[in-house]
Parts: structure tokens; sequence; C-alpha cells
């Protein structure tokens, strides 16, 4: 290798570096446009089930209480607003969390897909994060995968007795990873210009990865302040939250 | 807080039917996913920003800066279709590190420009109805198009609720930098945990007031608003369905 290209593989790393660093991070939405229309329209029709389930389970618990509702809309605007707001990360850029595996948590992942629907409708409206065409794969990795992850995660650990407190945190964290593998799988089958899928998909986690490994270990943390300052102070409302799944 | 509601209530096309936008827009946005084409994507992009700026009244330096949004995701997963990793280089450029290649190939490159291209295209179609349509306009489309209602009265409620919830964490926000919060990282955690569990039980609270509130008020689980409507004008529908005629057409030259 010669000194000329030593130097373009330094500089092409040294790009990579701060692009991942130091941007603005979000939770890695696909953009508008991004997928072909194929793969739009298949993600959606993947989701339609567990948004079904979704309904079904709140239209019940509507039926047999109608005070969910003001509740249902809380937790959804909650789950946006924590969603937006800038939280503190190592590297000094500014990034945020996903919040759906704290709504799983809370209020059950059937209740949190339709939330997860219409907070990421408002999150291409009004923030031009994400799409309306790449709503449905996005609402697959982040209002689907991602929080049955998370609430799966938390049930065997309670199962397994482990600590609470380690319980949140893995199923915070854990459920923020498999949102961004899910959605490096589905940007890999959908652009695999000279490889195989399972290369693309390699490409695509290694590109993400500076970014989202460390949100999902900051997303775990704070799930966990939360989690804690919530049972010290608000046992009564996570009562209430809880109510919304039956269980818990 | 929120710079795009903002920008959609000043809008100048704000008093357009929104039906008409939300059709513009949406055939607009199909077209692009569906060429993934070079000069459509172009034609797009230019129409939609001339219409944002130039109707619309979109300040130019905040629509480019509104585009430059999606930049970084671009960026990223471009690099992720350029660079391969092989064992022979490609026609593009390679660097050997080791026994392998990095490697790139003229066609994913081109591959990964077209993209962009669509990306960005996509984005402005989207952009135009979120610049120019407020929220409770496309509610009343979506209701149009049949949306279920349990649906519709979460969305109307959870808009209303964000702008609530986000004035009470900019003032909890407030209060804990007057009391030496977010000082370093380790603070800066625990202020935002404390932040946000104050805020959910704030907005607990909140929802229990307004089912009270709404209840005095007769409430029996339906939630009816006016909405204020535009009628569509014939001139406007004109030059939409000439657009999208002339759209379409490109569309279909560039598949054969």
């Amino acid at each position: 290798m010669t000194k000329q290209q030593k130097h373009r593989v330094l500089a092409s790393a040294v790009l990579i570096l701060t692009l991942g660093v130091a941007q603005n991070v979000n939770a890695m939405h696909i953009m508008e446009g991004y997928l072909p229309g194929g793969f739009c329209i298949a993600w959606g029709v993947i989701c339609l089930p567990f948004l079904w389930m979704g309904f079904r389970s709140i239209r019940k618990s509507l039926n047999e209480n109608r005070r969910v509702l003001p509740l249902l809309a809380m937790a959804g605007a909650f789950i946006f607003v924590i969603s937006s707001l800038k939280i503190p990360s190592v590297t000094g850029s500014c990034s945020h969390m996903t919040g759906t595996g704290l709504g799983a948590l809370l209020f059950g992942p059937g209740a949190v897909s339709i939330l997860g629907l219409i907070v990421l409708l408002f999150q291409a409206i009004l923030l031009a994060h994400g799409g309306l065409t790449t709503l449905g794969a996005n609402v697959f990795s982040m209002a689907v995968a991602g929080p049955f992850v998370s609430y799966g995660i938390y049930r065997l650990c309670q199962k397994g007795g482990v600590n609470k407190r380690l319980a949140v945190f893995l199923a915070a964290a854990f459920g923020d990873l498999f949102t961004y593998c899910v959605t490096a799988f589905q940007l890999a089958i959908a652009h695999h210009s000279d490889v195989s899928v399972g290369g693309a998909f390699a490409k695509f986690l290694a590109v993400f990865a500076p970014t989202q490994i460390p949100l999902a270990v900051i997303e775990g943390i704070l799930t966990v302040l939360i989690i804690a300052a919530l049972e010290t102070y608000a046992r009564p409302e996570l009562r209430a939250a809880g109510f919304l799944k039956e269980e818990r | 807080m929120i710079s795009i509601d903002r920008l959609c209530y000043n809008s100048n096309l704000r008093y357009v039917n929104a039906g008409e936008k939300f059709a513009f827009a949406v055939l607009s946005l199909c077209a692009c996913v569906l060429s993934r084409s070079i000069p459509v994507s172009c034609f797009v992009l230019v129409i939609m920003g001339i219409l944002s700026v130039w109707k619309g009244g979109i300040p130019f330096s905040c629509y480019m800066r509104y585009m430059g949004v999606p930049l970084v995701f671009l960026l990223l997963s471009s690099l992720a279709i350029i660079i391969n990793f092989s064992g022979e280089p490609l026609d593009l450029f390679a660097f050997s590190v080791g026994g392998i290649y990095i490697t790139g190939s003229r066609e994913s490159l081109f591959y990964a420009l077209n993209l962009i291209l669509t990306a960005l295209a996509s984005v402005s179609c989207l952009y135009f109805l979120s610049f120019h349509t407020p929220m409770p306009d496309i509610l009343s489309v979506l209701r149009r198009l049949r949306c279920p209602k349990l649906i519709l009265e979460l969305m109307l409620l959870i808009y209303r609720f964000i702008f609530v919830l986000f004035e009470v964490a900019h003032a909890i926000r407030v209060s804990q930098n007057s009391r030496l919060g977010n000082r370093n990282y380790r603070t800066s955690m625990k202020s935002f945990g404390a932040m946000a569990s104050a805020l959910l039980i704030r907005a607990m609270k909140k929802s229990d007031a307004l089912y009270n509130a709404m209840e005095a008020r007769c409430y029996n689980g339906d939630i009816r608003v006016l909405d204020e409507n535009f009628p569509p004008r014939g001139k406007e529908i004109i030059l939409i369905v000439v657009f999208e005629i002339i759209l379409y057409g490109l569309v279909v030259i560039e598949m054969l």
C-alpha cells in the first residue's frame, strides 16, 4: 500500500467516524421513499395482524371503562414527547430515545402497537422522521418488534427471578437493539446491489452500530431511572397504567 | 417547539382544500417510489420546491434546512451500499487491507445516487403535505377516507396532548437547570429520568382531569368537533390532474 492509499483509508475512516458520532442521531427511522413499493406494502401487511390485535385489546378495555381513552392518548403523547426530547449522550451529539420499550413495559405491547402507529405518523408529519410510504416498515421495527421483545424479556426475567432493575435495563436495551437489527435487515433485503442479503445486512449493521449501540445502553439506563422514580412516587398511577393490560 | 407545526399554520396554502393537497402529495409520492428513476425524481423535487417556497411562502433557507434532515441517514446507508469487502477488486475503487479489498463498483455508486435522489424527492412530497396542512385538516381527510373512529379520536387527543406535555417538559427542564440539574453527564442522566417520570405522573393526572371535564360536558364515547371546511376549487383540481397525468406519463415512459 502506498502512502497515498494509506491517507485515503485514513480519510475515509475519519469520515465514517465523524458521520457516526457527531450528528443528530435519531432512532433509525427509515426515510421516506427509501424502500421500493413492494417492500412498503409487504411490511404494512405484516404489521396488520399486530395492529388488529392492539385495536381489539384497546376496544375491549374501552368498553369496560371509558376512562381509558384519555389515558391511552396521554400515553401516546408521552411516548412522542419522550422520543423527541434530547437525551444526554456520551459524544456530545444530540440523540433521542425510542420510548417504545418504556411504553411496552408500562402499557403492554398490544396497546403500544397502535400508539406506535400514531406516534410514527406524527413523527413523519411533524418532525420529518420517517415517512408515509415507509410507515409500515417503521411500525414493524419500532412499534411491533421492539416492544414485543422488550415485554417478552421483561416477563422472562420476572419468571426467572432476576433483579427487577436489571430486568428493566435488559428489556429496554435489547428492545432497542432488536429494533436496530430489524431496521438493518429491512434495508438489507431491499438494497443489496452487488452482495448477498447477508453481506448487506452485516454492512448496514456495521454502519449504524456506532450510533445505535451506545444509544441502546443509554436508553436502558434511562428506562431504569424512570421506572425507579415512578415506583417511588407514583404507585397509584402505575397501577392505573397496568390496568390497561389487566395483569402486572 | 415543533417548528413544522408553526410553519404550516403560517403557510399561504393553508386555506386550500386539504383533500386536494393530500391527493397531490400522496400521488406524487407514489410516483417517486414506483418509478425510482432520476428524471422523475428531479422533476418532482423541482416542482415541489418551487410550490413550497414560491406559492407556499416557506423561507428558502428554512426549506433547505429541512431538506438536510434526512441527510445523515442517507449518507450512512449509502456508505453501506457503496463500500464492499471482497477477495477481488471491483471497478470503481479498491484499497487492499490484509488479504481482502475494501472496494466498490460503479453500478452500486449509481444505485446509491439514484436512491438518494428518490428519497429526497419523496421527502419533498411529504414536506408539501406537512408544511401546508395543519394536523386537524389531515385528520378530517382521514375521516373522509373512513379511518376507524377510535384511531381518529386517539390521534386528535394525542395531537392536543403533545403540546401540553411539551410545555410541562420545558417548565421542568427550566426549573431543573435553575437548581443545578444538567450540569454534567451524571446529573443530566438523573435529571432526564426525574423529568420523564414527573412528566408521566403529570400526564396521568391531566388525563384524569380531562375525562372529568368531558364527562361534565355530556361525553358519551364520541368526540365531535367542527372542522373548518374550505371548498375545493375547479382550477386547482384541473392543475393537479394535469400535473399528475404528466408525472405518471413520465413514470410509464421511464419504466418501459
